[in-house]
């Protein structure tokens, strides 16, 4: 069975594709068989892998069941981990999935028959909570949070703990500092003070995770002895080590 | 994935720089840059059971890999970091590997099939985006032959579809064909390899059909199927003695039943004299493997045995466990020496060259050695099936044990000489007919081993009340025992049904025209 991991937060531009793309490439590369599920209908991580954002018939006939999965799947430049692309059409994804009759357990129902192909299947997951949210939470082994230090994020980690905990046996929380720089004042501050339930490994702020956008590739496959690569092969080791 | 991949074999001498650039010159692929070595040790059952599934199975790097065969793309893996003589699936790290890989086992252990040593240089073909969509690997080897020494193979070409681009694949493939001028591996390079080695690449084949005629002399068509029954013994004896898993002595004996069957079922083929001799002595050999399977069957079924008991009871068993290994370990050594020795050798060299000469020997004592096969079996086939309808018409209720087990003797009989002989009689009877008979014979089997299970209990009594925790094994024994007699009830009850099917008068009208 595969273990599945959602990058996911509420807000955007806090580093959930960059997270994903990297640790599924370190995945991949520590041997592992593994799938990338761009949920994200601006397909950066499809960018970003030089796939096409394109999934024939649509995800409303992919979330609904009516296409096969299998046939959507692409595979990347790095062996062993394979891409199942973005498309424009995901952001109706939520009234796709408000139409069906479980909408919820939808994704979980499209990633089912591919559970004997891969080691792990990470998420992509666009930046609201709606039902899409609700059915990754239903999908998902873990949630991976990117949080930005900033004087909210303490609340919106709370917050997104609370709707976790609502759902009963639902993923387990691993939220981990995002895009932070050390110099800042506020940033030192509010890593700090919470501490408490945050993965010890984060994601500095850094030119090489921008630059992922013009290599169009992991940071580790370009720059692997960059300290954003070394800081995502920490992450991947506590990631894999909470699971 | 739809496109299959594909290995295509290098002309001679050709270096895989050489190679490599050739390639990239007629097919705009670009390098990746990585070269490396490998040293691998792939893995099969003895009957080949992954390469019937397409799969191979290899050991390198401290991974063990399962890869598709046709252009070794991998399917999963798993940390394995030495490459031992032998794997049962129990022993492979839980994961995906394991998942895939059990099911196609069942006791079947893995073996080294072949050991080999590559140079291996990657490319890949990129699109307008610079994206992977194939991938090629040059790979140029040695393997390791019988004695060690290593033997150059034909150098190769592995294209690799990317999955989603299967296209590309297949255009690669059209264009190595047709520009470049390569010819497609017969077989993949392991299979290469495993000849070199001096073995049989996919397993030995384990099935029976000969090419016998119905007018062929029956001397002769029993003399073929004979030296294939031979054949099965000799190659299952060193994994029997090695005891590399359970299905190597099952085979062997096999092998020998239906050699006896056939002894005695075409017994005007031989002379009485030698033939004597000879049943004798694989009476012998029946005799002395057979402790040890009979161990075999009762700790494969152990676990059954265990999940028959309420809740914890099953744990409650473990001095029995113990007791029946111990006793495995002595029936094995005993079953060793005995194969090993002068008596069972000569036995064999005898019988080969027995049944080799079969056809030239003087036939003035072997009334059937010219009959056309075809008429020999059909008399003996409708032999068989009428002496078990007149046995099975006896059986009521109430009559005993040993009658059932007569009868599932005979049926053995008949089951083998219908596997024999099938392709002499019409598939549409022959096949029907051994299903009713294989429905019957199931129910005869469940009836037996309950009653041999419980024996095999009783047996055991005092060896496991001398062990510790003795006496809860013996508890647990006893309700056990209650199971097996409500199996072996349930068997009976369904005896009648499955016998009636076995005999129905169309069934028997059936045979009587069919085997004439």
């Amino acid at each position: 069975m595969s273990k599945v991991l959602a990058t996911y937060n509420i807000k955007g531009g806090v580093g959930k594709t960059s997270a994903a793309v990297n640790l599924a490439y370190l995945a991949a590369r520590d041997n592992h068989h593994v799938l990338l599920w761009d949920l994200d209908p601006q397909g950066a991580s499809t960018f970003l892998f030089r796939v096409k954002p394109k999934v024939k018939g649509g995800g409303r006939r992919l979330v609904r069941g009516k296409s096969e999965v299998e046939p959507l799947i692409k595979g990347t430049d790095h062996e062993r981990l394979d891409l199942l692309p973005a498309d424009f059409s995901y952001r109706h994804m939520d009234l796709a999935l408000d139409s069906t009759k479980h909408p919820t357990r939808r994704l979980a129902k499209v990633l089912a028959p591919l559970a004997a192909d891969y080691d792990y299947v990470f998420l992509d997951c666009p930046p609201s909570i709606s039902l899409v949210s609700e059915s990754v939470f239903e999908a998902a082994d873990a949630l991976l949070v990117p949080l930005v230090p900033a004087t909210l994020s303490s609340r919106t980690f709370d917050q997104l703990r609370r709707v976790v905990s609502e759902n009963g046996d639902g993923p387990s929380v691993l939220a981990f500092f995002s895009m932070y720089d050390r110099r800042k004042r506020l940033h030192r501050e509010v890593m700090d003070g919470l501490r408490d339930g945050v993965l010890q490994a984060g994601i500095p702020a850094a030119a090489d995770v921008e630059r992922m956008g013009v290599k169009r590739t992991a940071v580790a496959a370009f720059a692997p002895r960059s300290r954003a690569a070394q800081a995502y092969e920490e992450l991947w080791r506590e990631v894999r080590e909470s699971l | 994935m739809t496109a299959n991949g594909a290995q295509y074999l290098l002309p001679d001498g050709i270096r895989l720089g050489a190679a490599r650039e050739a390639l990239a010159a007629q097919t705009g692929l670009l390098e990746d840059g990585s070269r490396s070595r490998v040293d691998r040790t792939f893995y099969d059952t003895f009957d080949g059971r992954l390469h019937a599934a397409g799969l191979a199975l290899v050991q390198a790097d401290g991974r063990l890999s399962l890869l598709g065969m046709d252009a070794y793309g991998e399917r999963s893996s798993a940390p394995f970091e030495t490459a031992p003589e032998r794997i049962f699936g129990s022993e492979l790290p839980a994961g995906r590997l394991r998942d895939q890989v059990v099911p196609l086992l069942d006791v079947r252990a893995l073996t080294p099939i072949a050991r080999t040593r590559s140079e291996m240089l990657a490319l890949r073909m990129l699109n307008g985006d610079d994206k992977t969509i194939a991938r090629l690997v040059v790979e140029s080897c040695t393997a390791q032959g019988p004695k060690r020494g290593l033997r150059k193979l034909r150098s190769r070409v592995h294209v690799l579809p990317v999955r989603g681009y299967e296209g590309a694949a297949e255009r690669l493939k059209q264009q190595l064909e047709t520009q470049v001028g390569l010819v497609r591996a017969p077989a993949p390079l392991h299979d290469e390899a495993v000849s070199v080695a001096g073995g049989t690449p996919g397993g030995l084949p384990a099935t029976l059909e000969l090419p016998l005629g119905p007018a062929q002399r029956a001397d002769a068509a029993a003399a073929q199927v004979l030296q294939r029954l031979l054949g099965t013994i000799e190659v299952n004896l060193p994994g029997t003695l090695a005891d590399v898993d359970t299905e190597f002595l099952h085979d062997l004996r096999v092998a020998v039943r239906r050699t006896r069957a056939l002894q005695r079922e075409l017994r005007g083929v031989f002379a009485p004299e030698p033939l004597a001799r000879f049943r004798e002595g694989f009476r012998w050999l029946q005799a002395v493997t057979g402790p040890t399977r009979d161990l075999d069957v009762y700790l494969l079924d152990f676990a059954r045995f265990r999940e028959a008991l309420p809740g914890p009871a099953g744990a409650d068993l473990d001095a029995l466990e113990q007791v029946l290994i111990d006793e495995r370990k002595n029936a094995q050594r005993r079953m060793s020496r005995a194969l090993r020795s002068d008596k069972a050798v000569t036995l064999l060299a005898d019988w080969s060259a027995f049944v080799e000469e079969l056809v030239q020997s003087p036939d003035d004592e072997r009334p059937d050695a010219r009959t056309p096969i075809g008429e020999l079996a059909g008399a003996r086939i409708r032999k068989v099936y009428r002496q078990m309808v007149k046995r099975g018409q006896a059986i009521d209720d109430s009559g005993p044990a040993e009658a059932l087990h007569d009868l599932r003797k005979q049926g053995k009989e008949l089951r083998y000489l219908l596997e024999f002989f099938a392709i002499l009689f019409p598939a549409d009877v022959v096949r029907p007919m051994v299903k009713k008979l294989k429905a019957l014979q199931d129910v005869l089997g469940r009836f037996q081993d309950a009653e041999v299970q419980a024996g095999m209990l009783h047996a055991h009594r005092e060896a496991v009340a001398a062990r510790e925790n003795g006496a809860a094994a013996l508890m647990a024994m006893g309700l056990l025992v209650d199971r097996l007699e409500r199996d072996q009830a349930a068997a009976r009850a369904e005896f009648g049904e499955r016998f009636a099917a076995f005999a129905a008068p169309r069934q028997r009208e059936l045979v009587e025209k069919t085997f004439v």
